[in-house]
């Protein structure tokens, strides 16, 4: 814990002192000489929202003749695949791929390596299909790859439906914290960027060479992020590549989410801690970065396993081999510094995104935090029961979106927000 | 270590910054989402906070009925609130302002709630240690990170305060 948290306030400085640099603007340059990138949108009865992404694509500043947008129909039982073709009949730039439901319906993994198949870029991006990016993201995401060592990209997430309830006003607090700060700060000091599974992506052969995305894994995006540096490439963070998504509204498919990610996590803590620990393609802070990443969320399991003995020590006394003076040292430190760096990063954040009063619900953080704490456990207590039991395979809890984020985007200049503006500010 | 060969021909031109491009359709949305807080980091508002924050520890010691938990915390809040808060924008005079009330509030606070916990330990014993220690550091989060949130309010206002009009109109 007291690791954590002094990374968190590493982080919040690190990107404190970036944050007086001026960025520079990119623009297409010589068009004859751009790479190719195919877009990839995994879609499973999302109705509601890929009309809106794929009108947002028609948009894009990338030029049409090296752009290949690839939707895959995930063996939906709405009209999403209708809409896709007939995005596909106006757009030549737009293609669906349909997969039946023998071949469907098996995860996002499953569907992104069923469109790898068909990508004839040389980068390939992955969007989800409630985002709405910035027109100019292809071009912030792909120059990336000037650079040979980098092998993929991650650009940021915004959430669109802010001002809908607290949960996705406490959902985009989250990723400011995540985005700005985290992101960020990890990319500047050089250490583990990591691929968020969407406003993203690699290079094709990189892709390929790696087998693609690892279907048995949640989190196949923390999976391919560590696949992509033990080869010995490096994941680049463009916090000015921005996109927006449409975030939970309900504490209940929050909790479906964030069990997925924790889940999957820990599947790749599992996975990978040993071949991090080996890998001579890691630096020294790189590995130390990525054993914080792969347990990030074993720590709301420690925090309750620590409440859960910290009580009968108290009333038993704790045995020879621990002093009490340094145990309530521990939890002191933990008390009163451990559990607010977190909030320090995310309120600084909030402050650099020039916001001036959504900082009032960062202590309603703290709820969220509490809440993950269950969530962290019950993934745990699964994982180990079918690992134990050899069933591994997992049935992906998509998350709804209810298409609420539309309503935040008008075709005016301006933005006609449901709540009042302050709500926004 | 392997790398791939620079793909040949591709050219990515940086120019000045430009206007910040319409993100979202050309809507207003969230005007400043892209971190346009420029900061101008100054050094010598760093210094002066830890001064005034180690005098304001040195007088916390000097006072009764503060335990050393509290003692602690409140260094460990002045600590956290200099060395994020003073690198903002906004004068020296505000940061120290602030940094002040959040001193007495904190004392103010330490002083009524450990009147709180010795009475209720008075009645429940032993049992509200337990409770304390899992309780605590989350009743001492509502002032310190509440204090923090509207100090950034402050410091995020004085410098974007015409600008924060603008956006609301």
């Amino acid at each position: 814990m007291i690791a954590y948290l002094v990374r968190h306030y590493i982080f919040t400085l690190a990107v404190l002192k970036d944050a007086g640099k001026k960025k520079e603007a990119v623009s297409l340059g010589n068009r004859a000489r751009l790479p190719s990138v195919s877009i990839l949108i995994p879609a499973f009865n999302e109705e509601l929202v890929i009309g809106r992404l794929l009108q947002r694509m028609c948009e894009l500043t990338y030029p049409v003749d090296r752009l290949q947008i690839l939707v895959i129909d995930d063996a939906s039982t709405d009209s999403t695949g209708k809409i896709a073709e007939e995005f596909s009949k106006l757009h030549s730039q737009i293609e669906v791929l349909h997969r039946s439901e023998d071949e469907g319906r098996r995860g996002k993994a499953s569907a992104l390596n069923a469109g790898l198949n068909f990508v004839k870029g040389e980068i390939v991006l992955c969007f989800d299909a409630d985002y709405y990016p910035q027109r100019d993201i292809v071009e912030q995401l792909a120059k990336e790859f000037e650079d040979p060592r980098i092998g993929a990209v991650q650009g940021r997430v915004t959430v669109l439906n802010e001002p809908e309830n607290i949960v996705t006003r406490l959902v985009a607090l989250e990723r400011i914290g995540g985005y700005r700060i985290d992101q960020q700060a990890r990319d500047r000091l050089g250490l583990i960027p990591q691929f968020g599974g969407t406003v993203g992506g690699f290079r094709r052969d990189l892709l390929k060479s790696l087998g693609g995305w690892d279907e048995s894994i949640l989190a196949e995006d923390t999976d391919i992020t560590f696949r992509v540096y033990l080869s010995g490439y490096k994941i680049r963070y463009v916090n000015e590549a921005e996109c927006y998504e449409e975030a939970v509204e309900s504490w209940r498919a929050y909790w479906k989410q964030r069990y997925r990610w924790a889940r999957g996590h820990m599947q790749c803590a599992f996975k990978h801690v040993f071949q991090v620990l080996k890998s001579k393609n890691l630096r020294f802070r790189e590995r130390l970065d990525a054993l914080f990443l792969l347990n990030v969320y074993f720590m709301p399991v420690f925090v309750l396993f620590s409440w859960l003995i910290s009580i009968p020590l108290l009333f038993l006394g704790p045995p020879p081999w621990l002093s009490l003076g340094w145990a309530a040292g521990v939890f002191s430190v933990y008390s009163f510094v451990g559990n607010f760096a977190p909030f320090f990063e995310v309120g600084i954040g909030a402050y650099l995104d020039g916001r001036t009063r959504a900082h009032w619900l960062v202590s309603l953080l703290v709820f969220t935090f509490l809440y993950n704490i269950p969530i962290c456990t019950k993934a745990l207590v699964d994982l180990l029961i079918s690992k134990a039991s050899g069933r591994n395979s997992v049935p992906w809890d998509k998350t709804i979106h209810s298409g609420n984020g539309n309503s935040y985007i008008t075709k005016e200049n301006g933005y006609k927000p449901k709540t009042l503006r302050c709500g926004m500010i | 270590m392997r790398h791939s060969s620079p793909v040949q021909g591709w050219i990515f031109v940086s120019e000045k910054r430009r206007e910040r491009p319409d993100c979202v359709g050309g809507l207003t949305y969230e005007p400043i989402a892209m971190g346009d807080q420029k900061l101008e980091l100054r050094s010598s508002h760093i210094v002066l906070g830890f001064l005034v924050a180690a005098v304001f520890s040195c007088a916390i010691l000097f006072l009764h009925d503060v335990s050393n938990e509290s003692v602690f915390m409140l260094t460990a809040f002045n600590l956290l609130f200099v060395s994020l808060t003073f690198l903002l924008n906004g004068s020296l005079a505000t940061k120290v302002l602030l940094l002040s009330i959040g001193n007495i509030i904190g004392v103010l606070w330490v002083l009524l709630f450990s009147m709180f916990i010795r009475t209720v330990a008075n009645y429940l014993g032993a049992a509200f240690n337990g409770l304390y220690l899992i309780l605590g550091p989350f009743v001492n989060l509502v002032w310190i990170v509440t204090f923090f949130s509207l100090s950034l309010t402050v410091l995020a206002n004085a410098k974007t305060g015409k600008q924060g009009l603008k956006l609301d109109n």
